[in-house]
């Protein structure tokens, strides 16, 4: 019996995908798991492997053409080892039970709401260090962008469940009673190789990676939480490991069109990392999504130099280097409790007002951008605040940061005056509505109004910038904001 | 050992499990005039394992009292003073015989507040476990006889510093609480305690061994068994976080899924039988909660599911140990 | 009221007003358990009635030997309604109880006359009979401690003698020589199980001997002779005697419950007990001494009616509990049971 090649779901809002190559030709014998043909879409562009064995008997979309997803590609015959499965009719709806029997990607059952919610939903483009599930979350955000109708968050190909009913298939016949044990054992360590355990299907998930294309270390072959991590860290050197022949080129590789250049020219071609591609699609989806605009507040930050100066070698011997962002985080903490809209997510046309405060503190890396999430950030005091603040920097910097770690945010805080910027105009950080940069802390020499007169003085200052949406934030909500932001650090009650 | 060490115990310095038992109940007499402690040989032979010793001489036979062999009468008029307002400590010479006083407990006890607003505060306490070749009547861990039953508390310390603590604590709580002593521990563990008055809360957790690789979820004697697992395990690069539940009901969930999440891997150890045991009721909660994080099944290591045998080479064979727990966590290392 | 000179002076230490008001305690009591059954078979109260009538004497004249202005606590079994009335239970919230009501003593939680106010000196049972003979010496050890001079009244009957329970109760009362009277009712039958298939004592006060402490024996028919011997069953307690056990004899006119018909109880025996209730008797000897006339009486049962008659329309309006409530007050903490108004 004919086995379908579906065209698989590569994320939950992908509605099609592009067949770019074709590697079997009709009347090949193809082998299950065997890379069968590459496709493109918008997050992501995969190897598509054999759902079963057999000869590719009809190739029904053809290189370049664009069809929707679930759509049948291509027909395998059967060799008597891979029958359709029972009650199961050629063409979609056959290919619907792998979609939701895809553990390599569907961890949640129900579908998660399509709209801003920061859960642990589809994914960006492509595995990555695992730190970039923070990356994550904004970008399976650009449902709310886009379109409304995501159901489960598939990432990758239906195609090994397939080869799960064919293995129940065989154990439901009737035939001798050895076939079905060892049907049994085929089941169980089919359902391990392709469903693996709950914490690697939600990883899985959440970064878009299809463990059928991992190599497992567990039993039965399971890919372990140890292997996707590893994976994710590591996603060069895992594909090539895992290519899944060694007949297959490098096409792992994208295709993309390629720019011409004139003979001669002096250029040097260097493919983006998933990373740096993810950090360019997040922001122009930004900036295609929110109304950004930028207002900047000039503050005092002396206050907090005092209060730095005296708890310094106190905070040290604690443990925890005390900076400027706690003291921020917590003007930020009240600010956020007086005009909560600045914490808020877009839904449509309705605002979700997020109860929790958990404030993203955007780190910059060699290798590119992540921003750990200080979760209830307002139930925290100031040590708190400087020992997870300097914990979750660390961690970023030698990649040890888990997946929770890098969700959930509700406001993002970052930081281009760390090299000696005045202020910069930052792109917020989707699904949230505003984002605040805070420049380099100077001494300059300001005009300050006294009882005798007004006198030249040093004092501390810094720009503080706040880019928000303004869809839903007006002008002069923002600055109330900012204004009640700038009385916090300028004369706020710290308890140290 | 003397019949009756009638030192008045002096707080804070190297202390046995078993002396900051007898602190608890001292500093709590002293503290509080409704607190006192009735049971069997409890009195004038200081208790059958001394946990009473100089209690009597110090606060009179009002507050220490001798009673005949019933303990359904010893729980059921600990109940009655409890109403009337009193803070009776209630032993079980071997918390085997609380199944003697079960309905008190279970019935009168732990429904009083329930069907009249009447609070009960209650503490029955008794030594539980074995490893001390005490055969099937003097070696139970009942606990998970009264965790079907909404309306009591139940703690098992494992250090010193718990067993004062918990004692203190569940002398002070306004439910029926059931205090689980483990006597294998009495005189081999010690711990330097602080001179000053603690409470350890009742239903809190604590981390006994932060780790990454493994949860170990666990109370009581088992607590050191576990330890021993990790030390070994740890040579192999197994990083083992062990959690000490100290209390049974209620417990301490938060610590125990947080745990879960970290790890991905659980093993829950207790001492009592496999089958009903508490362990169930962990792995429950965390296969509904925590499911999420989980990279392999949830294992339990407990007592094979058979009363509590007397030779040496059967309780070995009976009770968990350092190797079976080693065994489990490889079977989830490999998963 | 006139005084005839062939008045004879009732034999008791109880003063007329007291006589008078045991007289409508028995009435009160026998008329709302009527109440009840008649309620029950209107679905109105639900679960289990079991009557005590025949009873209300001797737990009446007993509980009224108790000083509860002195603390002193009884514990009630579900035949002993009277001597809660005795302790300050009122029937509106009986009522309220046996209808399950929001704003019942136990709020819906436990039913019958399982409820408790310890501050009027009443202690509601559990249904595991013997097991309040080891908590109310808790009680009143307790009582001890706190250096009050109380004494504790607790019921049995003769179907609970012969637990576990009562014997390790009363043994453990006595060797601390407790300040507890023990009323055992023999009511002749423990359900359908007659007492001569309960115990092979000649008399349960014989246990008595048993245990070390203090047995009597008397009819509790008869209302005077109940109250006399529990005084000084009680005044033994208060002055430090310890324990008494008193049995009292009555018999049960009712089954054990309203779904049970007796069938296993001889006729002639129902009979012939019927002729020696204990209200009947005591009417007739409040007349017989001139402390009440057949007027008198008949103003109880008027009054007794209207008391009655208003309580039920009261307890009818009570609220039923709401369904998410039954997860409160398990443990102390959540102010449910602090909050009731």
């Amino acid at each position: 019996m004919p086995t379908d090649v579906v065209m698989p779901q590569m994320g939950e809002s992908i509605a099609e995908g592009t067949v770019i190559r074709w590697m079997k030709k009709v009347g090949d014998k193809v082998e299950r798991d065997e890379p069968m043909f590459e496709i493109s879409t918008d997050k992501v562009d995969a190897e598509i492997p054999a759902p079963a064995s057999g000869i590719l008997t009809e190739i029904l979309a053809a290189e370049g053409a664009t069809v929707a997803v679930n759509s049948v590609v291509a027909r395998l015959s059967g060799e008597g080892e891979a029958p359709v499965p029972a009650g199961a009719p050629a063409g979609a709806p056959a290919a619907a039970p792998p979609q939701s029997s895809t553990a390599s990607a569907t961890a949640p059952a129900e579908p998660p709401a399509k709209t801003a919610v920061p859960a642990a939903a589809a994914t960006p483009a492509s595995p990555q260090a695992g730190a970039n599930a923070a990356m994550a979350s904004d970008v399976s955000q650009e449902a709310s962008g886009v379109s409304p109708s995501d159901a489960t968050p598939v990432a990758k190909t239906p195609v090994p469940p397939k080869a799960a009913q064919t293995s129940t298939e065989k154990t439901t016949s009737t035939d001798a009673s050895s076939q079905e044990d060892s049907g049994n054992v085929a089941a169980l360590d089919e359902r391990r190789r392709t469903k693996s355990s709950p914490v690697v299907r939600k990883i899985a998930s959440e970064n878009d990676i299809d463990i059928t294309q991992i190599s497992g270390s567990g039993i039965s072959g399971r890919v372990t939480k140890k292997d996707i991590l590893d994976y994710m860290e590591a996603p060069q050197a895992a594909e090539q490991e895992h290519a899944q022949q060694p007949a297959v080129a490098p096409g792992s590789r994208p295709a993309v069109s390629p720019m011409s250049f004139k003979p001669g020219e002096n250029v040097r071609i260097e493919p983006m990392s998933v990373m740096r591609k993810r950090i360019a699609h997040h922001m122009i989806v930004s900036k295609q999504t929110s109304a950004h605009v930028t207002t900047l507040f000039e503050v005092d930050f002396t206050n907090i130099d005092k209060l730095r100066k005296r708890y310094k070698e106190h905070y040290a011997e604690r443990g925890a280097k005390l900076t400027y962002l706690p003291f921020i985080v917590q003007a930020l903490v009240s600010g956020l409790r007086e005009y909560p809209i600045l914490n808020s997510s877009i839904d449509g046309e309705s605002i979700v007002y997020r109860k929790d405060l958990n404030i993203g503190i955007a780190v910059a890396l060699d290798w590119g951008l992540i921003v750990p999430v200080v979760k209830n950030a307002d139930e925290k005091n100031i040590l708190g605040l400087a020992k997870t603040i300097n914990d979750l920097g660390e961690r970023a910097r030698t990649k040890k940061l888990s997946p929770d770690e890098v969700q959930g945010g509700t406001f993002t805080i970052t930081n281009p005056g760390i090299y000696g910027g005045l202020f910069g105009t930052p792109i917020i950080n989707q699904p949230q509505v505003a984002i605040l940069g805070v420049g380099g802390v100077k001494k300059r020499a300001v005009v300050i109004e006294t009882d005798n007169g007004d006198a030249i003085v040093i004092r501390s200052m810094c720009y503080l910038a706040l880019t928000f949406d303004h869809r839903i934030i007006d002008g002069a909500l923002a600055d109330q904001f900012m204004a009640k932001v700038k009385v916090a650090i300028e004369k706020g009650q710290f308890t140290l | 050992m003397a019949i009756a060490d009638t030192q008045v115990p002096v707080a804070g310095g190297e202390t046995t499990y078993l002396e900051a038992i007898r602190q608890a109940m001292f500093e709590e007499m002293e503290r509080d005039p409704s607190v006192f402690l009735i049971g069997e040989d409890v009195g004038v032979y200081g208790g059958a394992f001394k946990t009473s010793a100089g209690l009597i001489e110090r606060f009179g036979a009002e507050r220490v009292i001798d009673t005949p062999i019933s303990e359904a009468a010893i729980v059921g008029a600990a109940a009655g003073a409890a109403l009337m307002g009193m803070r009776p400590i209630a032993e079980m010479q071997f918390i085997d015989f609380i199944g003697c006083a079960f309905n008190q407990l279970t019935n009168f006890a732990a429904t009083a507040r329930y069907r009249n607003g009447n609070g009960c505060p209650i503490v029955v306490r008794g030594p539980a476990g074995g490893g001390v070749h005490g055969g099937p009547f003097h070696s139970l861990n009942p606990e998970s006889f009264f965790l079907n039953t909404p309306g009591l508390k139940i703690v098992a310390p494992g250090t010193a510093y718990d067993a004062k603590g918990l004692l203190k604590a569940a002398i002070r709580d306004e439910d029926p609480v059931i205090y689980i002593e483990h006597k294998f521990l009495y005189r081999r563990i010690k711990e330097t305690l602080p001179a000053e008055d603690f409470v350890v809360p009742i239903g809190k957790a604590a981390v006994r061994r932060e780790g990454k690789d493994l949860t170990i979820i666990t109370f009581g004697a088992m607590i050191y068994v576990a330890e021993d697992a990790a030390k070994e395990l740890e040579a192999d690069g197994v990083s083992v976080e062990i959690i000490d539940m100290r209390s049974l009901l209620p417990f301490d969930e938060e610590t125990m899924l947080s745990s879960v999440a970290k790890t991905s891997r659980v093993i829950i150890l207790h001492e009592a039988t496999l089958t009903g045991g508490i362990g169930g009721e962990f792995a429950a909660r965390i296969a509904d909660k925590a499911f999420e994080y989980l990279d392999a099944p949830i294992k339990r290591v407990a007592a094979i599911d058979t009363p509590v045998p007397y030779s040496p080479p059967l309780e070995a064979f009976f009770l968990p140990n350092k190797d079976k727990v080693i065994a489990a966590a490889r079977e989830l290392l490999d998963y | 009221m006139t005084e005839q000179v062939t008045a004879v002076a009732p034999p008791t230490s109880l003063t007329h007003e007291e006589l008078r008001q045991i007289a409508y305690f028995l009435r009160l009591t026998r008329s709302l358990e009527e109440r009840i059954v008649s309620l029950f078979r209107q679905s109105k109260v639900i679960g289990g009635i079991y009557r005590s009538l025949g009873q209300e004497g001797e737990s009446i004249a007993s509980a009224f030997a108790l000083d509860f202005s002195r603390g002193d606590v009884v514990a009630p079994l579900i035949r002993n309604m009277g001597s809660m009335i005795v302790a300050g239970a009122t029937p509106v919230e009986i009522l309220r109880q046996y209808m399950a009501k929001g704003d019942g003593p136990s709020r819906g939680r436990d039913l019958n006359i399982h409820f408790t106010d310890l501050e009027k000196g009443y202690i509601g049972p559990i249904s595991m009979l013997g097991d309040m003979v080891p908590v109310m010496a808790g009680i009143v050890l307790a009582g001890r401690m706190k250096k009050k001079n109380l004494v504790g009244m607790v019921y049995i009957g003769d179907g609970a003698s012969s637990t576990g329970a009562f014997a390790e109760g009363i043994n453990f009362a006595t060797v601390q020589r407790l300040p507890l009277v023990i009323v055992i009712e023999d009511n002749g039958y423990a359900y359908s199980t007659p007492t001569y298939r309960q115990t092979a004592a000649r008399t349960l006060a014989d246990k008595a001997v048993g245990y070390g402490c203090a047995g009597e024996t008397v009819d509790g028919n008869d209302v005077l002779a109940t109250h006399e011997a529990a005084k000084r069953a009680v005044d033994r307690a208060r002055s430090g005697g310890g324990v008494t056990l008193l049995e009292v004899k009555t018999f049960r006119m009712k089954g054990h419950a309203e779904h049970d018909n007796q069938s296993y109880v001889p006729k002639e025996v129902i009979d012939e007990w019927g002729q020696r209730d204990p209200i009947e008797k005591f009417e007739r000897q409040l007349i017989e001494w001139n402390v009440a006339t057949t007027d008198d009486l008949a103003g109880i049962q008027k009054r007794v009616k209207q008391e009655l008659d208003a309580a039920v329309t009261e307890a009818e309006s009570s609220p039923m509990p709401k369904p998410e409530e039954a997860l409160l007050g398990v443990y102390h903490g959540d102010g449910f049971w602090e909050r009731r108004s």
